[in-house]
């Protein structure tokens, strides 16, 4: 049986070695996504069984026998031992948001072999165990949060400077993904329709939910979950008509204005009216939408038409500039490390761990499944010819700003494409053009469109493009309204301690003028990229992902602190070894984006060439924004540095003995849950 | 034809959580309470404040 047992990891382990080689090597010929699956699916398979198993039982010592802060402070709310399985649902839920869908996307600019094999290598040797060690003594503190432990395990300054990092990221992050909003639902009727239909269908979701059918949430979210296909459907009507067309079909701005706008309600509104069902409705359609994508894939298995390495590797890319190392790692982001995923491992989910053990498929596994939604993505978007991958992403200001200008410019890179093909591909899901729509959303909604219609036959491939563009809208437009109330509570803790009224959730002028610092503050960003000439996402991707990694790079110096006092050096290399990559590659990133001489690349550079040309107003906002982002990119790289040198101050006392190195661990108290409890 | 239905079980229990709905019958378990429409709101009330007092995933 044993024999058996090792013949059988041997071959996932062979296999997984096979594949990943044939994804690396194989070459001048188009590649079936089944590789890339297989390749993911049994690197994960080992490293979950192998390496997530060896951290659990020898660095961590996990014990079943020890009772979690779910079964000792069970109050019925927060603190609940859960059943595995149903945690690790919740989990996944809770840290799978638009980055592993977006960032693999835009990284496919390099070809798809640097972002796949990242994703891979990242999440097994990173991302995952961030999420798990930082879950793991989460349990162990009674599910502190991550700044509480920063501020125990490292000192004051970390914690506040967890504090406010969050703060940037949450601001970058809402005006980013609000960009790709816009961007993808720019110039469409039937997109824009679908999502401006969402909201009433919210509303009547909160209705029903508070007074007509209390309680009764999954009952609600069918019903909501009807209503929005009824009105993707309607959403063709709509573009066809000649009267509505043109009220639905918005610029840029007005868009941006409509979501800056729309971030502000839903902060300022009752939770349970609008930002609660949209809540619950886009959780159920995301993970069903990723599930069908995983079914769709390997139904379809379609050939990747993206070659492994493009021309962009050095570094002139349409879509953001920059090369490979360190701007792949930047821009995949949460599909193989996020620092985001701290927040949650330390919030509710250490609450819920009915036993010690379930850490492992929770905490490790769980980010294994969020880096294959990540490979779903890049499959998505490398089975579009080169050429509609780059008309789709590259902006007017790069690729000319005509549709022939652009097809002229991406044909001479090697990557043909025609204004009769576009405009065809257009024709067919609905639009009237799908030039210049930077962000990644509509490419993947054009990949996932292509899938699922070949599954269904080849048929409504135009349902299925504004199906996925409101699955990314949806939980988009969530994550924006959900953020901005999270800055708001944020924003009037801080300034509590300069006015006291200001800390009061409930009193109404407070709740609008730090809604309104908040919605000003992302929207600020969102104008910016809707103004910026390179299409924004240039500017602000890379900054999110230097700053969501920055953030990874606190949660690892926590992890390494912990583990040092609990083993000393010996195993503090596996926190350690992702923290110093993070460290090379977002210091690296953030350097060359302040820094850099080339105006594509260098926020200063971008700035110096702006103020060479015409002295206008519009001039002088687009070289006070290159500058401004430029401040932003340096303080958080100060502010991490800071962290740094605190943490290796400890480390450092730690080893020779002079820090104090008491593990701050709750007592153990022996569980007494039963295994018919779970 | 177990399995099935133990895995169909799992989903449903699963999607129950993500919905709050399970929380909710803890609650009314806690404190003795009979479900109704202004049990429900004040839970809903709680529990949604504690949620969006936290960071959202990205």
């Amino acid at each position: 049986m044993k024999l058996l047992t090792y013949l059988l990891w041997g071959a996932i382990a062979a296999a997984a070695a096979f594949c990943l080689g044939g994804v690396a090597l194989i070459r001048g010929e188009h590649i079936n996504s089944i590789w890339l699956v297989l390749a993911a699916a049994c690197t994960y398979i080992t490293a979950y069984r192998f390496y997530g198993r060896f951290i659990a039982a020898r660095v961590m010592a996990l014990d079943d026998r020890r009772a979690t802060p779910g079964e000792r402070l069970r109050n019925g709310h927060d603190f609940e031992p859960t059943n595995k399985w149903i945690l690790l649902g919740h989990h996944f839920a809770a840290i799978a948001g638009p980055g592993p869908l977006v960032g693999p996307v835009l990284a496919a600019q390099f070809g798809y072999l640097p972002g796949t094999l990242w994703i891979i290598i990242g999440a097994v040797l990173g991302g995952a165990v961030q999420d798990f060690v930082i879950l793991f003594a989460s349990m162990r503190r009674d599910g502190k949060s991550l700044g509480k432990m920063a501020r125990e395990e490292i000192g004051k300054v970390g914690g506040f400077i967890a504090l406010v990092t969050v703060l940037i990221i949450m601001v970058i992050l809402l005006a980013v993904v609000g960009l790709v909003v816009v961007n993808a639902l720019k110039g469409s009727a039937w997109g824009t329709f679908t999502i401006a239909a969402t909201m009433p269908i919210a509303i009547f979701m909160g209705l029903y939910l508070r007074y007509w059918r209390p309680g009764k949430v999954l009952e609600c979210s069918a019903i909501g979950f009807l209503l929005v296909l009824a009105g993707i459907f309607g959403g063709r009507s709509v573009a066809a008509s000649a009267s509505l067309a043109p009220v639905f079909t918005l610029s840029a701005m007005a868009l941006a204005i409509g979501i800056i706008v729309y971030g502000f309600l839903a902060s300022a509104l009752p939770v349970w009216l609008l930002l609660a069902p949209r809540d619950y409705l886009s959780t159920f359609v995301k993970l069903g939408v990723v599930l069908m994508l995983a079914i769709g894939i390997l139904i379809v298995r379609p050939e990747l038409q993206l070659p492994a390495f493009t021309r962009f590797v050095d570094g002139t890319g349409p879509i953001f500039a920059g090369k490979i190392f360190p701007f792949c790692f930047i821009t995949i982001a949460c599909g193989a490390v996020s620092g985001f995923h701290s927040l949650i491992s330390s919030g509710t989910t250490p609450k819920m761990i009915a036993k010690e053990w379930h850490a492992v498929p929770v905490g490790y596994g769980s980010m294994l499944m969020e880096s294959f939604v990540a490979i779903m993505a890049m499959i998505a978007a490398c089975v579009l010819q080169p050429g509609v991958y780059f008309a789709v992403n590259s902006p007017a200001g790069i690729v000319g700003a005509t549709p022939a200008a652009a097809v002229a410019t991406i044909s001479n890179w090697g990557f043909p494409v025609t204004t009769a093909t576009m405009a065809q591909l257009a024709s067919d899901v609905g639009e009237k053009t799908l030039f210049f729509r930077t962000g990644g959303a509509p490419s993947l909604a054009l990949g996932m469109a292509h899938i699922f219609a070949r599954t269904s036959g080849g048929a409504v491939i135009g349902f299925w493009y504004h199906f996925a563009i409101m699955f990314e809208a949806l939980f988009i437009l969530t994550i924006i309204d959900a953020g901005t109330r999270v800055g708001r509570f944020m924003l009037q803790d801080l300034l509590s301690h300069v006015a006291p009224p200001l800390g009061r959730m409930m009193w109404m002028p407070g709740v609008i003028v730090t809604s309104a610092m908040v919605v000003a503050a992302w929207g600020y960003f969102l104008i910016q990229g809707v103004r910026d000439p390179l299409g924004g996402i240039n500017s602000l991707w890379p900054l999110f992902g230097i700053s969501n990694q920055l953030l990874a790079t606190i949660a690892l110096c926590v992890a390494t602190t912990i583990l040092l006092k609990m083993h000393g050096a010996r195993y503090a290399w596996i926190t350690f070894a992702p923290l110093v990559w993070l460290v090379t590659v977002t210091f690296t990133a953030g350097w060359q984006k302040i820094l850099s001489p080339l105006p594509a690349l260098g926020f200063l550079a971008q700035a110096d060439k702006f103020a060479a040309g015409a002295a206008d107003a519009a001039t002088a906002t687009l070289i006070f924004n290159a500058r401004l982002d430029a401040a932003i990119c340096g303080l958080l790289m100060v502010l991490v540095a800071v962290i740094l040198a605190d943490s290796a101050r400890v480390w450092v006392g730690i080893l020779r003995g002079t820090a104090d190195a008491h593990v701050r661990e709750a007592p153990f108290v022996p569980s007494r849950l039963q295994a018919e409890e779970l | 034809m177990n399995v099935l239905r133990r895995f169909a079980r799992l989903v449903l229990a699963t999607l129950r959580e993500i919905s709050d709905e399970n929380a909710y019958q803890r609650h009314l378990a806690a404190h003795g309470r009979q479900h109704s429409g202004p049990e429900w709101r004040r839970f809903s009330e709680e529990r949604l404040r504690a949620k969006y007092a936290r960071a959202k995933c990205c």
